[in-house]
């Protein structure tokens, strides 16, 4: 059986990639998936914590949190074509102002 | 055996990560990201939850990054040039990024490290969570339903009144 910090240092150093990725890149969709990236990381956080102390109740934050991931996929993408639409870039250095 | 699969689909996940990261074309991005998903599925099995597992790669590898993959091929996003970022910005980015990432393993490897093992088999299977969800958590779950629905709206709403705006302007 493998030892739960291997999973949590595993999502440790995928959650610092999605860091990296929010951090320095530019392109909105790409910043949007090392959100996605760091999400996960945290799914497998509780995972790990709910197979060490054998709750229930992570697995069902999981479940939850990839209804809500959905949701954000649905409406953040959305947001950045209507950002392309209006600015014809989705470079998020360009978004700087409130208003269209 | 288990050890074996453990690090290779762990190296996959990174391996797949940083490509997202470091790749200048976002369609590459999306489909890296699609097999680090994937991998981390494995990963949901070897912590035995497989009903979770097979939400990772239903919900999250085939719906979620399906409807990324649509938006970059919509807005044609496969030959624009990333301009690159600044030094500074980079030099910060990498450097605290760095410096979390140190910092967090290095509190996980003081801290959370268990001694024992958890005693015995604790497979999550679809009829554990089912009961779980429906007896404990029936509110939060239509909560999420009423959410998602709002989601759909809001979608709509973003994206539908630009469409018409662009066809009523010229």
């Amino acid at each position: 059986m493998i030892p739960t910090h291997y999973f949590l240092i595993l999502s440790a150093i995928l959650f610092t990639i999605g860091v990296v990725g929010v951090l320095t890149r530019k392109n909105g969709i790409t910043i949007f998936m090392s959100i996605e990236l760091m999400v996960n990381a945290v799914n497998l956080t509780f995972l790990a914590y709910a197979r060490q102390f054998h709750q229930v109740h992570g697995l069902i934050f999981v479940f939850f949190i990839m209804a809500i991931a959905a949701a954000e996929a649905a409406v953040g993408l959305a947001i950045f074509i209507t950002l392309f639409h209006h600015r014809d870039t989705i470079d998020v250095d360009e978004a700087n102002l409130m208003h269209w | 055996m288990e050890f074996t699969i453990f690090f290779f689909f762990a190296a996959v996940a990174v391996i797949f990560a940083l490509v997202v990261v470091l790749h200048r074309n976002p369609v590459v991005g999306a489909l890296s990201l699609v097999a680090s998903f994937f991998a981390l599925a494995v990963m949901y099995v070897l912590l035995e939850a497989p009903f979770l597992a097979a939400l990772q790669v239903i919900v999250y590898a085939g719906a979620i990054m399906v409807l990324f993959l649509f938006v970059i091929m919509l807005l044609n996003l496969q030959h624009v040039v990333e301009p690159s970022t600044r030094p500074i910005q980079q030099f910060l980015g990498y450097t605290s990024a760095a410096a979390f990432g140190f910092g967090l393993i290095y509190y996980l490897v003081k801290y959370a490290v268990f001694a024992k093992h958890p005693d015995g088999p604790f497979v999550a299977d679809a009829r554990t969570i089912g009961m779980e969800l429906f007896r404990a958590y029936v509110f939060p779950f239509e909560m999420v339903s009423i959410l998602l629905l709002a989601a759909i709206v809001g979608a709509l709403l973003l994206s539908g009144r630009t469409y018409q705006k662009r066809e009523a302007a010229p």
